[in-house]
């Protein structure tokens, strides 16, 4: 499986403003935050679902690289260094929010979610009433599943790392992964659409 | 029997067994739901970004000027504080100059704090471009930018002196040399510098 850094963190920096950065330049470390502010903010609110542990998260990532870039030493993958970094700050709010509860059935095992195993489900979203239909199915799926669609799926981490992220193993990663298609399955079938898509 | 969910993200995913494979060249349905996976997929990798409504960027400074042990702030950007500026309240002063040597002290001073701001100048303007360069270009520029930084603070030590003095020439001096070589790696994406 190829792992694509999505489009939203394609952003081009320069090796300069990198090595500024790295050097400690308050301008630089701000022109590296505009860059990846949005990126940063959509994957953590795709995660947290709330704005403002999205900032919270938004946060405490860059808390993070202004620390710990000195350190950074790869070539040209900064901006998936800083996508780690954002996804596990993200895990770590998503925990949070389960252990104080705001969270519900965070690891829970409803099986009668994963039931609807195999085909025959609703044809996939597509036109901008879809998309609201698809923002809203996505924001309803418990946590964990949530999390795992959308690492996997949108950010294209494989199963392993995820697990490593999530401090789980690979398998759980993976019925996560099924269990968020079958409740998006479900949430979307409904009057989405018959026929064609006019 | 038709293929699990996990079966079919895997076919999708092009991480599944040749059993499962097989099953779903095989057959319409499951072919059409690995295709409809695929199509959530690309669907939620469509969906719009979002943008925090507040800024957090000053929150993460204090937080991190607030916990900082070692030096982690650099001066911001010296080029932006247009520091060159700063220095020529030191000329001008030439009329109340008494002797020969001082006049001659104070037009060296001056010659090159004007050499000094062409060469920021030109610095400004390609700092306006995008360049591609190298890691260890700019691992260079940093290096200079961080001794033109060095000779900034002596200076503005030395600065508190109204009159021209030697050791304030020799700075300007270093300074110009280090902004020619600043300007010749921008330029040409020189690493080595025998400075
Ligand atoms: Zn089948």
């Amino acid at each position: 499986m190829s792992v694509v850094t999505p489009p939203s963190f394609v952003v081009a920096v320069d090796e300069l403003t990198v090595a500024r950065a790295r050097a400690g330049d308050e301008a630089a470390l701000e022109a590296l935050f505009r860059r990846f502010e949005t990126p940063v903010y959509s994957l953590a609110r795709r995660l947290t679902r709330s704005p403002h542990d999205a900032e919270d998260v938004l946060q405490e990532t860059f808390l993070e690289v202004v620390r710990s870039i000195r350190r950074f030493r790869g070539d040209g993958s900064l901006a998936g260094w800083i996508r780690k970094v954002a996804a596990s700050k993200a895990l770590m709010k998503l925990r949070q929010q389960g252990a104080r509860g705001r969270e519900e059935e965070l690891f829970d095992d409803l099986a009668g979610h994963t039931s609807g195993d195999g085909p025959g489900g609703s044809p996939a979203p597509g036109t901008a009433a879809e998309r609201v239909d698809l923002e809203t199915a996505l924001a309803q799926i418990p946590a964990t599943a949530r999390a795992v669609i959308w690492l996997h799926d949108v950010e294209g981490y494989s199963h392993d790392e995820i697990a490593a992220m999530a401090g789980r193993t690979a398998s759980f990663s993976k019925s996560q992964l099924a269990r968020a298609h079958a409740r998006l399955r479900e949430l979307l079938a409904p009057g989405v659409r018959e026929g064609t898509c006019t | 029997m038709h293929l699990s969910l996990e079966e079919l993200l895997a076919v999708r995913d092009g991480v599944a067994g040749a059993a499962a494979a097989g099953h779903a060249a095989a057959c319409a349905e499951c072919a059409a739901e690995v295709k409809r996976l695929a199509a959530v997929r690309a669907a939620l990798a469509a969906l719009p970004e979002e943008r925090p409504s507040n800024d957090v960027w000053p929150a993460v400074v204090a937080r991190a000027a607030g916990e900082c042990e070692r030096r982690v702030w650099r001066r911001a950007g010296w080029i932006a504080a247009g520091l060159a500026a700063m220095f020529t309240i030191a000329i001008g002063v030439r009329g109340a100059l008494e002797t020969y040597a001082e006049a001659k002290l104070a037009r060296q001073t001056e010659t090159l704090v004007a050499e000094s701001q062409r060469l920021e100048k030109a610095l400004r303007s390609s700092e306006r471009r995008e360049r591609v360069m190298s890691g260890r270009t700019a691992g260079t520029v940093v290096q200079l930018e961080d001794r033109i930084a060095t000779i900034d603070a002596q200076l503005a030590r030395a600065g508190n002196d109204r009159y021209p003095s030697q050791e304030r020439i020799g700075l300007w001096q270093e300074r110009v040399r280090l902004l020619d070589a600043l300007v010749s790696v921008e330029k040409s994406g020189t690493t080595y510098l025998g400075l």
